[in-house]
């Protein structure tokens, strides 16, 4: 697939097109290896908390007969066992569900998936910004229970946890699909698709984690706002060996539902920032419309409430409120309001428009300097003369016209200038986000501008080098051929970023092109997340640009200087909206939360090897 | 409320004289000792006061408890978020509630009063118990309790004092905000804490209702539970009334 699955239009299966694609599965799923054959002859009652008691008879050729509510149907299933760990799958024919079921033969103890598609459930039910949820994506509802063989009820049920919380796992599967799986959210996973993709982009599922013992962890995502495959699968932690299902529509809009058994290996753990007696039994979806606080909040449901609706769970599907602009629409409304850090129409500029919170403190580095920048390959060449701390003015040498414009600048290290301005007059309205060494005589700059092939109102960006020439006293010499360079050594990195006492915002810099970032709940819980391409530069050791633009989200763009020796960052967000386009400045107090070893996964020499 | 102290005794002088229609009454530990002693004041002031009669006092005392009661079922349902059961405590529209908060008047039960505890304090997760932030505790003074009957049982006046999480939540459009609206965040909380001062009547029913409840906020400190400082914060007050702020008061103050 080379579409990012952000980009990619997914058909809108109807409810009717989905029925007939599953009739081809309600002989039960398909896998590489073995089934094994545990249940043939067996029958079982698994009976769950606040959800069904399912009857179960298995014949020979993998077939059985679910008799639920009273209602009997007759289905093919799979199953796979992992130590003690029986795992099976099947379809409800004619419905649009099924179940995959774990059982731990241990204990007798139950996890049930409900997976259905054509959920028509609703968001945001009764508010302006409600929506139907696509067909196509796979819904889930877990139930903990237990198999009843007329025993005493267990007291103690498989249970939610945040045990999985920050680890990281390399999976290969034994249809040779490989994933990379970083657990960093108790909701959520961010995913990269070592063999289905041909960009090594990072995405982000609602998950769920199920602690059975201390090594066995049941676990499922589904890909939400993106094609709505749901996979579940079983883990033991000692082995590093999976067992699971993948079910839903895939790209092609074909049906996917087969089994697996995979190896993985464990590729790194980032610290989760619960207190430690929080073990993080209680799941974080969102609750019934009808106790949701205003303002489309959720919650975790406190011990006692009313339970979630059915299906329920922490989902960022930021693309559905995204207003689309045409680039001239865009440059219209750029025309009536051009912000840079407040000025002009400060009201109408976003928050982080001045320098609060835990930014990085502005600098007079610049003032008094005279200087230019040259950048290679036929790039632009800027002259700069700077008197003021928030005003300069720069001359592009290809009209050769001074402008005024305001600008912000920081020293993100010694004697290194990280500055921004708007490019005046410019269409579709552009900033720049200019690293000048002074030391080293380098120089890049962040090119950014609004619009992109599919919005308007979404920014592009890209990184230009060159050298910085200032004559007089401060001579610097330039170099010819050392440059700032884009570079992957935050591959695998996780910082949290404070950017206030009230927003905290941790980034895993997950492939060598993308990134996620995950928001804390107030218990510290890592809890939702999203993901977008970026880019990294490397200006010294440990200092670093990052820029990413949230894409397919609200299209606004943070440019980063990241010092990883002060853990601070300081840099520039640029956005546009119907409302015009504003510059602004942000920048936070970091936390190194730990590093996952990912890079040898990445790059074209592993895929040709 | 249990984290504060227990309130000092009020003494017989430093009862209001304009307000000698009544009888303060403080903590209930110390109020069946006072009165007495409330009487003979008022006796040597030649003024036949109501609590000549014990079987007025009595009822005084009866309903001094009843209110205390009623405050604390107040604090509870606050804590708990039951905001409809808050709502309920108020005087009915035909009898006139109001609240004021931070600048604002939200007038009417069924207007001003439920806009406040069904949209403003639920979204900013305001009105939640929370221990006193560190350094900023109610001195003895301000956390002095005190509840005022009138003889004809029918109205009272109170004080109690508070200590609650309050919050905002964040105007911001960015993605941060809107992801951490969906675990419930998306809020700027602090601590506020003051005294509530309290109007109640009778209403046909004969149950104590709410007909005016003022915060007067005497301290506010970014602090939530189990930081270990907190440091003053100022708040903007309302400036905007409703309809123009669909959260807004009826009136400003």
């Amino acid at each position: 697939m080379r579409i990012p699955m952000h980009r990619f239009k997914y058909t809108m299966l109807t409810k009717e097109q989905i029925g007939t694609k599953l009739k081809s599965a309600e002989g039960g799923p398909r896998s590489a290896s073995t089934f094994s054959n545990v249940l043939n002859g067996k029958t079982l009652k698994i009976v769950t908390q606040n959800g069904p008691t399912l009857e179960y008879k298995f014949a020979a050729n993998r077939r059985l007969t679910l008799t639920e509510g009273g209602k009997q149907v007759a289905a093919g299933y799979g199953e796979l066992t992992l130590n003690q760990m029986l795992f099976f799958s099947h379809l409800i024919p004619g419905e649009q569900k099924g179940y995959n079921v774990f059982i731990d033969q241990k204990t007798n103890l139950a996890t049930v998936f409900e997976v259905w598609t054509s959920s028509g459930i609703k968001q945001n039910a009764g508010r302006p910004n409600e929506f139907t949820l696509d067909d196509r994506e796979v819904q889930r509802q877990i139930y903990f229970g237990y198999v009843d063989g007329g025993q005493k009820a267990p007291e103690k049920l498989h249970h939610y946890t945040n045990r999985m919380t920050g680890k990281g796992i390399h999976w290969t599967q034994d249809a040779g699909i490989e994933t990379l799986e970083l657990y960093a959210s108790v909701a959520n996973t961010n995913f990269v698709e070592l063999t289905r993709h041909i960009d090594d982009l990072s995405y982000v599922a609602t998950s769920d984690y199920v602690l059975v013992d201390d090594r066995t962890i049941i676990y499922n995502r589904t890909e939400c706002e993106f094609s709505g495959i749901h996979t579940c699968f079983v883990t033991d932690l000692y082995g590093v060996k999976q067992v699971g299902v993948r079910f839903g529509f895939n790209d092609k809009d074909e049906l996917e539902y087969y089994m697996f058994r995979g190896d993985g290996k464990v590729v790194g753990q980032l610290a989760y920032l619960e207190n430690f007696d929080d073990h993080g039994l209680r799941p974080m979806f969102a609750p019934a419309a009808a106790s949701a606080p205003a303002g489309g909040a959720a919650a975790v449901p406190p011990t006692g409430a009313a339970l979630p609706q059915k299906g329920a769970r922490t989902t960022y599907r930021p693309v559905r409120s995204f207003t689309h602009m045409t680039d001239e629409e865009m440059h219209q409304a750029a025309l009536k309001m051009t912000s840079a850090f407040g000025g002009g129409a400060a009201q109408q500029a976003p928050p982080q428009a001045v320098a609060t919170g835990n930014n990085l403190q502005f600098s007079d580095i610049l003032t008094g300097k005279e200087f230019t920048l040259r950048f290679d390959n036929g790039g632009p060449v800027r002259d700069y003369r700077i008197k003021e701390m928030f005003k300069l003015q720069y001359r592009d040498r290809s009209d050769n016209v001074w402008h005024d414009a305001d600008y912000r600048a920081y020293e993100g290290d010694d004697n290194l200038a990280w500055f921004s301005h708007i490019i005046a007059d410019s269409k579709p309205r552009a900033s720049v986000q200019v690293a000048v060494d002074f030391t080293n005589g380098l120089a890049t700059s962040i090119e950014s501008h609004m619009g992109t092939e599919y919005y308007g109102n979404e920014t592009t960006y890209h990184a230009i080098f060159g050298a910085v020439e200032m004559p007089g006293p401060s001579n610097v010499e330039a170099p010819l051929y050392v440059r700032h360079q884009l570079t992957d050594e935050l591959v695998g990195h996780a910082f949290s970023w404070s950017y206030s006492d009230q927003t905290t915002s941790m980034h895993i810099y997950s492939s060598p092109h993308s990134m996620s970032w995950v928001i804390f709940t107030g218990a510290q819980a890592l809890g939702a997340e999203w993901c977008s391409p970026c880019i990294y530069v490397k200006l010294r050791p440990g200092v670093y640009i990052f820029c990413q633009n949230e894409e397919a989200c609200n299209g606004n763009q943070m440019i980063e200087l990241l010092n990883t020796k002060a853990s601070h960052d300081c840099g520039f967000t640029f956005n546009g909206s119907a409302r015009g386009v504003s510059l602004g400045v942000t920048g936070a107090i970091g936390r190194h939360i730990g590093k996952f070893d990912i890079l040898e996964l990445y790059g074209p020499k592993r895929r040709n090897a | 409320m249990n984290i504060l102290r227990p309130g000092k005794s009020r003494t017989a002088q430093s009862a209001d004289n304009s307000r000698r229609s009544f009888i303060w009454k403080m903590g209930a530990g110390a109020s069946a000792a006072l009165v007495p002693a409330v009487s003979m004041a008022k006796a040597e002031a030649k003024e036949a006061t109501t609590t000549d009669n014990p079987a007025l006092r009595a009822a005084l005392l009866e309903e001094e408890k009843a209110l205390r009661k009623f405050h604390q079922a107040f604090e509870q349902a606050m804590d708990k978020g039951l905001h409809e059961e808050v709502i309920g405590m108020f005087a009915a529209d035909t009898e006139g509630a109001e609240v004021v908060i931070n600048g604002g008047v939200f007038r009417s039960r069924s207007h001003g009063v439920s806009r406040l505890y069904r949209d403003c304090f639920p979204a900013g997760k305001t009105g939640r118990r929370m221990e006193p932030a560190p350094g900023f505790e109610l001195t003895a003074d301000q956390q002095r309790d005190s509840v005022e009957v009138s003889p004809d049982l029918r109205s009272a006046k109170a004080v109690f004092p508070y200590s609650i999480q309050v919050g905002m939540p964040f105007e911001t459009e960015t993605s941060l905000a809107a992801m951490a609206r969906l675990h419930g965040e998306g809020v700027r909380m602090w601590w506020e804490g003051g005294v509530y001062r309290v109007n109640y009547r009778k209403d046909a029913a004969r149950h104590w209702k709410i007909s005016r409840l003022e915060y007067d906020t005497l301290s506010r400190a970014d602090y939530r539970p189990g930081k270990s400082y907190a440091q003053p914060i100022s708040v903007s007050r309302f400036a905007t009334r409703f309809p123009e702020d669909q959260q807004g008061p009826d009136d400003l103050v």
